[in-house]
C-alpha cells in the first residue's frame, strides 16, 4: 500500500536522533507554557512559533516542534483545569467539571493519568483516521477552483462566527478587523500599497506573529492585571500521576466513542472541540444513567471530554491539510506558521510534498506518544511550577514572548506593533469582540482575495461564476445556514420560553 | 451603561467609512484584474461599518468599569512593554529584558528582592536559550559599543 510505504519513510524522518529531541522539547515546553493559568494553548502555540521561525532548522523538523508543543499545550492546559479548576478554552471547560471534582475528593493524581491516556487515545485514533480520510478529501479537492475555495473560505468564516457562542455581530466585526488587516502592506498583483500610512516597515504586511502574539498573549498579561482580585490560585498539587488499570480499564469504551464523535465533529469547521467535548460528555452521561456519578468526580467525565477534545484537535486539521483552510483560531495560527515555514498546505501538498505530509503524520504519532511517556512520570514536575508565584511565572513567560518576536525579524517595531495590539486584544476581550475570528482573517485574507481575483479574472467580470458549481452552491447554502443559525436558535428559545 | 457600545458602534462605522474611503484611491487599470486592489478593503469595510451600525443600534450594557488600582496595573504594563521596545537597542537585552521582568513581577505584587533575584535569573536562562543554544543575535546595547 502506497500510504503504508509513505508512512514508514515518515517514520524515518520523525525517528532521526534531532527530530526525537524536538519532539521531547516540544512537548516539554508546549505543556509548561499551556499549563500556565489563562495562557492556554492558543498562546502557547503563538509565543512558541517565533522560535521555530528563528532557528532556520529545516521544515520537517520544525513541524514535528510545532506539532509537539500543539499536543503539549493542549495536555498542559488540562492540568490547569483539573488541579486548578481554570480552564485556558471553550473546550476545557466541560473537562473541569469532573476533573476538578476529583481533585477536591483528593483524586488529582487518577484524574491526571486518565486525562493523558484519554487524550492519548482519542489523539491516535484520530491520527489513524487523518491519515486514512486525508488523501481522499485531497483527491477530492484537487477539483476546487478558485469560486469553490472562495466559497469555502466564506463558510470557514460564517461557521467560527456563528459557533463560538458570542455575538455573531461582534463576530462580524472581529473578521472585518482581520481581513482588514490581511490587505495591509503592498498588494502582490498591482504593487499598490494599501494601508501603510507611508510607512515602510509596514510595506511588507501585518506579520502574523506580532499580531497574534499581541492579541492574545500580551492583552492576557493587561486582562490578568486588570483582575480586581489578583487572587493566586492555589495549586493542589499531588506529586503523580497514577492509576489503577482496573479503572482505566472500565473507561475503554467511553474513550473510543468520545474519540469518534470528537473526530467527526473535529472535522466541521467552528468551535469543533468545544461542541465535541460537550457532546461527548453528555452522552456519556446518558449512557451511564443510575451507575454514573457525573458532575461529582466520575472518571469518565474527564476521559469523554478529553478523548473528544484531542480527536477533534486532529480532524481540524483535515481541512486544514488538505483544503489549505483552517475552520478554528488554534489551526488558524497552525495556518500561519506553516506558511511562515514555506509550507502550503491544500490539496496539492500530498502529492507534492508526500514526505512533509507523511513527516508530519507521523510525527504526530510521536508526540503523542512522547506525551504519554513524559507526562506519567513527570506531571509531578510540571505541577510543582504551578506552585510558584504568578510574578515569577507571567513575567518571565511575557519576556519569552518578546524576546521570540524581536529575534524573527530584529526589529523594535514590531515589539511597538505588538503591545498596540495587545491593547486592542484587551479592549476586544473587555467589550466581547472574539480575538480568533481576526487571526483567522489575517491568515485567510489572502488566499481569499487571491481567489475572487482568479475566479473573476477567469470569467472576465461575471460574478455568477462564485455560484457556477454545484460545490461553490452547496458551500454557500452551509454559509448561509450556519450564519442565520444562531438567530434561529435564539428565536426558537424565545418562542419556548414564552410559550 | 450603554454609552460604551454606542461609541465602539460608532467608531466602527467611522472606521469602515474611512477604510472604504482610502480604498478608492487603489486604481489599477489592468484587464486581467477586474476585481482590482479595492474589493477585499470594500468588503471590510462594509463588514466593520454594518456590525458597528448593528452595535450602536442595539448596545448592550458593558461590563463593569476598571477600578482605579487595576487601571494604574494595566496603564503601567502597557508602558513597561513600550519601553522594552525602546531601550532594547540601547542597553541590550540582558539587562532590559531584566528590567522588563522587574516591572512586571513588581505589577503582580512580586516583593522587591525576590523580584530582582527572578529577572537576573529569569533573563540569564532566556540568553542561553537564544544566544548559547539557538545561536540568535540579540542586540548586545549600543550603549556599551561606544
Amino acid at each position: 500500500m502506497d500510504a503504508l510505504s509513505h508512512l514508514i519513510s515518515g517514520f524515518g524522518i520523525a525517528l532521526q536522533p534531532l527530530n526525537l529531541g524536538l519532539a521531547v522539547f516540544g512537548v516539554a515546553t508546549g505543556t509548561f507554557v499551556g499549563m500556565l493559568p489563562g495562557i492556554g494553548p492558543i498562546n502557547a502555540i503563538a509565543i512558541l512559533i517565533p522560535i521555530t521561525f528563528a532557528s532556520g532548522m529545516p521544515p520537517e523538523s520544525a513541524l514535528i516542534l510545532l506539532v509537539g508543543i500543539y499536543y503539549g499545550s493542549q495536555y498542559g492546559n488540562s492540568i490547569s483545569t483539573i488541579l486548578l479548576n481554570v480552564p485556558g478554552t471553550a473546550s476545557a471547560v466541560v473537562t473541569a467539571i469532573d476533573g476538578h471534582a476529583m481533585t477536591k475528593d483528593g483524586r488529582a493524581g487518577q484524574a491526571l493519568a486518565v486525562s493523558a491516556v484519554a487524550s492519548f487515545v482519542g489523539g491516535t485514533l484520530s491520527i489513524f483516521a487523518l491519515v486514512l480520510l486525508a488523501p481522499v478529501l485531497s483527491n477530492w479537492a484537487i477539483r476546487f477552483g478558485p469560486a469553490e475555495y472562495f466559497a469555502l473560505m466564506v463558510f470557514a468564516f460564517s461557521a467560527l462566527s456563528s459557533f463560538s457562542g458570542g455575538s455573531v455581530v461582534r463576530a462580524l466585526a472581529s473578521t472585518g478587523f482581520g481581513l482588514w488587516l490581511a490587505t495591509i502592506g503592498l498588494d502582490p498583483n498591482s504593487a499598490i500599497p494599501r494601508y501603510t500610512f507611508g510607512s515602510i516597515q509596514l510595506l511588507d504586511g501585518m506579520d502574523f506573529v506580532v499580531v497574534t502574539i499581541g492579541l492574545f498573549a500580551v492583552s492576557e498579561v493587561f486582562v490578568l492585571l486588570s483582575d480586581t482580585r489578583m487572587g493566586e490560585a492555589a495549586a493542589d498539587v499531588t506529586g503523580k500521576a497514577a492509576i489503577a488499570w482496573k479503572e482505566l480499564l472500565a473507561t475503554t469504551w467511553t474513550m473510543l466513542r468520545s474519540a469518534a464523535l470528537g473526530f467527526g465533529v473535529g472535522v466541521l469547521p467552528g468551535a469543533g472541540g468545544t461542541i465535541a467535548s460537550f457532546l461527548a460528555y453528555s452522552t456519556e452521561e446518558r449512557l451511564a444513567g443510575e451507575s454514573g456519578d457525573f458532575g461529582n468526580g466520575d472518571i469518565r467525565g474527564v476521559a469523554a471530554p478529553e478523548a473528544a477534545n484531542n480527536a477533534a484537535a486532529n480532524g481540524a486539521l483535515i481541512p486544514l491539510l488538505t483544503l489549505g483552510v483552517p475552520g478554528s483560531g488554534t489551526t488558524a495560527v497552525l495556518l500561519g506558521a506553516l506558511l511562515g515555514l514555506g509550507i502550503t498546505p491544500g490539496p496539492l501538498l500530498l502529492t507534492e510534498e508526500p514526505d512533509l505530509f507523511w513527516g508530519l503524520a507521523a510525527s504526530m504519532y510521536v508526540g503523542n506518544a512522547f506525551l504519554l511517556l513524559l507526562n506519567l512520570p513527570l506531571v509531578g514536575v510540571f505541577v510543582r511550577a504551578l506552585t510558584l508565584p504568578r510574578w515569577v511565572l507571567i513575567p518571565g513567560v511575557s519576556a519569552l514572548a518578546f524576546v521570540a518576536v524581536y529575534a524573527v525579524n530584529a526589529s523594535s517595531f514590531d515589539l511597538l506593533l505588538m503591545t498596540g495590539f495587545g491593547v486592542v486584544g484587551f479592549g476586544m476581550r473587555r467589550f466581547g469582540f472574539p480575538l480568533a475570528p481576526v487571526v483567522l482573517g489575517l491568515v485567510l485574507g489572502p488566499l481569499m482575495e487571491k481567489n475572487l481575483r482568479r475566479a473573476m479574472a477567469l470569467s472576465g467580470g461575471e460574478v455568477g461564476v462564485l455560484f457556477d458549481s454545484p460545490i461553490a452552491v452547496t458551500l454557500w447554502i452551509l454559509a448561509f445556514v450556519s450564519f442565520i443559525a444562531p438567530i434561529g436558535f435564539r428565536w426558537a428559545r424565545f418562542r419556548s420560553t414564552r410559550g | 451603561m450603554k454609552i460604551a457600545d454606542r461609541s465602539i458602534g460608532a467608531a466602527l462605522v467611522v472606521t469602515g467609512i474611512a477604510i472604504a474611503a482610502a480604498a478608492t484611491t487603489y486604481r489599477v487599470g489592468f484587464m486581467t484584474d477586474p476585481v482590482g486592489p479595492r474589493a477585499l478593503p470594500y468588503l471590510t469595510a462594509l463588514m466593520m461599518g454594518c456590525a458597528g451600525a448593528l452595535i450602536f443600534a442595539r448596545p448592550e450594557a458593558s461590563s463593569s468599569d476598571l477600578d482605579r488600582a487595576a487601571a494604574r496595573r494595566t496603564g503601567g504594563a502597557v508602558l513597561t512593554f513600550a519601553g522594552y521596545a525602546l531601550v532594547l537597542p540601547l542597553l541590550g537585552f540582558f539587562l532590559s529584558t531584566a528590567l522588563v521582568i522587574l516591572g512586571l513581577a513588581r505589577l503582580f505584587g512580586g516583593p522587591w528582592r525576590p523580584s530582582i533575584a527572578s529577572a537576573l535569573s529569569t533573563a540569564g536562562a532566556l540568553w542561553l536559550l537564544f544566544v548559547a543554544l539557538l545561536q540568535l543575535p540579540l542586540p548586545v546595547g549600543s550603549l556599551w559599543m561606544r
